[in-house]
């Protein structure tokens, strides 16, 4: 009963963005039956995957509290599928996966590490500090890559069609491991109230920092699957990712405040603004009443997960 | 807690008016004509009309929040205003319309945010995806229209008032930063922002209601960034949706460098006039040394993230206790 008890307190968070994606499902199944048949699915969860990418990688900066946001992860995407196709596959003639993968997830880790020294050890403004690295991400993207370039090696395209869950899964396995960690502990105590955990004896500055590296390291991820699929290299793609991942985690029940939620609940928030657009899609409106269409129901489900978080009795 | 005077917001104001003006000396330095009548002409209308769109987001800042739809609010006002005026509208009207509209998209915003307790950041996103949507859905994508030509003087660098070889913008928003600050510094509403947002637990008990302020100061910021809109109508001279674009991170950008700090409680306009001043210097600066835009905008993240760590930072936690 206790399992039962615990399994309830973690979905909580993520309660109605768990409602909407059953009826998301169910509208698009309806809807749209041969896209979304089982024979479809790594395609689909491929279309999907870097925006789901994107919010996971947003997600631990959020849970380390105290307005940790970073909103490179976008540009660190692009920044990524430029490097990788242009530099190591166009360039250098590189297209094992054992160059290509480590080498994205080196720079995720040193961008994410850039990211924590600023917003950790300089203790400049997290929001501050990222714009300033979306900036330099952005400029040095448009410098490599002034155009669209491609192709894109043909095992990374695999990874948008049939493989298309390996690394979702992979990044699932990570997390899974991260929570066996007393680090997550630490991570959560720190972000639901970084002075306790502090006086505690909690290495703040370190497990902050840390949580920064691991959104650069995933962001690096998500900007792989990025390449994947679309196949090519292209300057632009990149940072319109960013704003829309901060939605999505905070759709998923992750505090924006830090210490609540989970990449679980980010990844049905993800999910959701996904299936969201394939609905709307599926209606054949046009471009413009989507985007008003995709901010309501944005704003709507955000303000269903407080009101269901406040029934819950739980603070705001 | 005892602050020296290099602590203090009047210093980091201070430092990035001394920036400012090293730029400019570099400028003249290093590029012939850059402190010719007409650069600095340019460079003052430009800086300007970015005052006008930071000046919400530095209220808003001060209260504790962020507002992501100015630039949305910028596109709208610009948009509707060169569509009703073309379509045979009386243009004070169009003002009129285009500022409550904007106001009331504005106050949403704060309702939304501080009535649910959502993080303002989202629900300022997804209302001005909103606005932008509906503005693309009227116009089918192609705005029409232009701006009187009252307003395209008003703006336009070559142009001037009186003695002054400025066009009338300059002195206006000159004017304008000496009440913002008049209102931040000795007004009742002033107060109550710097109270809430220092201190959002402790304001209300001092009878000041946190939802009404976020209200009109959100919708303060949609009207300051409606006025950009049109003045940007008159400066481009026709409308363009995506207009108000790279005010999204500029005007955060100015706020902080101006010595705001995101938290809320500190900061003042002065601060982002001098934040704004920066940024204007840094690009004309790079793009007339010839630098291409992609590199530009690296250069500038690099700056924000320099300037920043030199008066900007953030105590530790441990100094919090």
């Amino acid at each position: 009963m206790s399992g039962f008890r615990r399994m309830a307190q973690r979905w909580r968070g993520a309660g109605f963005a768990t409602v909407l994606l059953v009826i998301l499902i169910a509208v698009n199944l309806l809807l749209n039956p041969t896209r979304f048949h089982p024979s479809a699915w790594g395609a689909l969860i491929g279309l999907a995957a870097p925006l789901i990418g994107a919010a996971l990688a947003s997600a631990p900066v959020i849970l380390a509290g105290r307005g940790g946001i970073d909103i490179s992860v976008g540009p660190l995407m692009g920044f990524v599928n430029a490097i990788v196709i242009q530099l190591l596959f166009l360039k250098l003639g590189m297209s094992s996966p054992l160059v290509i993968v480590p080498a994205a997830l080196l720079i995720g880790a040193i961008v994410g590490a850039a990211n924590g020294f600023l917003a950790t050890i300089v203790r400049i403004q997290p929001i501050v500090a990222t714009l300033g690295t979306y900036l330099i991400l952005t400029g040095m993207t448009l410098t490599i890559l002034p155009a669209p370039i491609g192709p894109a090696p043909g095992w990374l395209k695999a990874m948008a069609g049939p493989w298309s869950a390996v690394p979702l899964a992979l990044i699932f396995l990570f997390w899974w491991l991260v929570r066996q960690t007393p680090y997550y502990d630490q991570l959560m105590a720190v972000g639901s109230d970084d002075r306790a955990a502090y006086t505690a004896g909690v290495p703040v500055t370190k497990v902050r920092f840390i949580a920064y590296v691991m959104t650069g390291i995933l962001a690096a991820c998500a900007g792989l699957m990025l390449t994947a699929l679309i196949g090519s290299a292209d300057p632009n793609i990149g940072p319109t990712y960013t704003l829309i991942a901060i939605a999505a985690v905070a759709l998923g029940g992750v505090s924006l405040a830090g210490g609540r939620g989970g990449l679980a609940g980010a990844a049905i928030g993800a999910i959701d603004i996904f299936l969201l657009q394939s609905v709307l899609t599926a209606f054949n409106v046009s471009t413009y009443v989507l985007q008003i269409a995709y901010g309501v129901i944005l704003v709507v489900a955000v303000i269903m997960t407080a009101l269901q978080e406040r029934l819950s009795g739980r603070k705001g | 807690m005892h602050q020296t005077w290099f602590q203090s917001t009047n210093a980091r104001v201070a430092g990035a008016f001394a920036v400012a003006a090293g730029l400019q000396i570099v400028g003249t330095l290093l590029i012939p004509g850059y402190s010719a009548p007409f650069a600095i002409r340019a460079l003052l209308v430009i800086a300007s009309l970015l005052a006008v769109a930071s000046i919400g987001q530095t209220l808003v800042v001060i209260l504790g929040g962020i507002d992501l739809s100015i630039p949305f609010i910028i596109g709208f006002a610009n948009v509707v205003a060169a569509q009703l005026y073309g379509g045979g509208w009386n243009f004070g009207l169009v003002c009129v319309i285009v500022g409550v509209l904007a106001m009331l998209i504005g106050a949403l915003n704060g309702l939304i945010s501080r009535g649910l307790d959502i993080h303002p950041l989202i629900v300022t996103l997804g209302g001005g995806m909103i606005v932008q949507g509906a503005v693309l859905l009227w116009t089918g994508g192609f705005p029409s229209g232009s701006a009187p030509q009252a307003v395209s003087a008003f703006v336009s660098i070559g142009g001037s008032v009186g003695p002054l070889p400025v066009p009338a913008l300059v002195p206006c928003v000159a004017v304008l930063t000496l009440l913002v600050a008049l209102v931040l510094a000795r007004t009742p509403y002033g107060r109550r922002l710097y109270a809430l947002g220092s201190n959002p637990g402790a304001a209300p008990l001092a009878l000041i209601d946190p939802v009404r302020m976020w209200m009109v100061t959100y919708a303060a910021s949609a009207f300051f960034a409606a006025a950009a809109g049109v003045l940007l109508l008159g400066f481009t001279g026709s409308a363009y949706g995506d207009v108000g674009q790279p005010y999204l991170f500029q005007t955060i950008a100015a706020v902080v460098v101006g010595g705001a700090a995101l938290v809320g409680g500190r900061g003042n306009y002065f601060g982002t006039i001098a934040g704004v001043l920066v940024l204007t210097e840094i690009n004309t600066l790079l793009i007339g040394l010839g630098f291409r835009p992609s590199t530009v905008q690296a250069a500038l993240g690099l700056v924000i993230v320099l300037l920043v760590s030199l008066y900007g930072r953030e105590r530790h936690v441990s100094a919090t206790i």
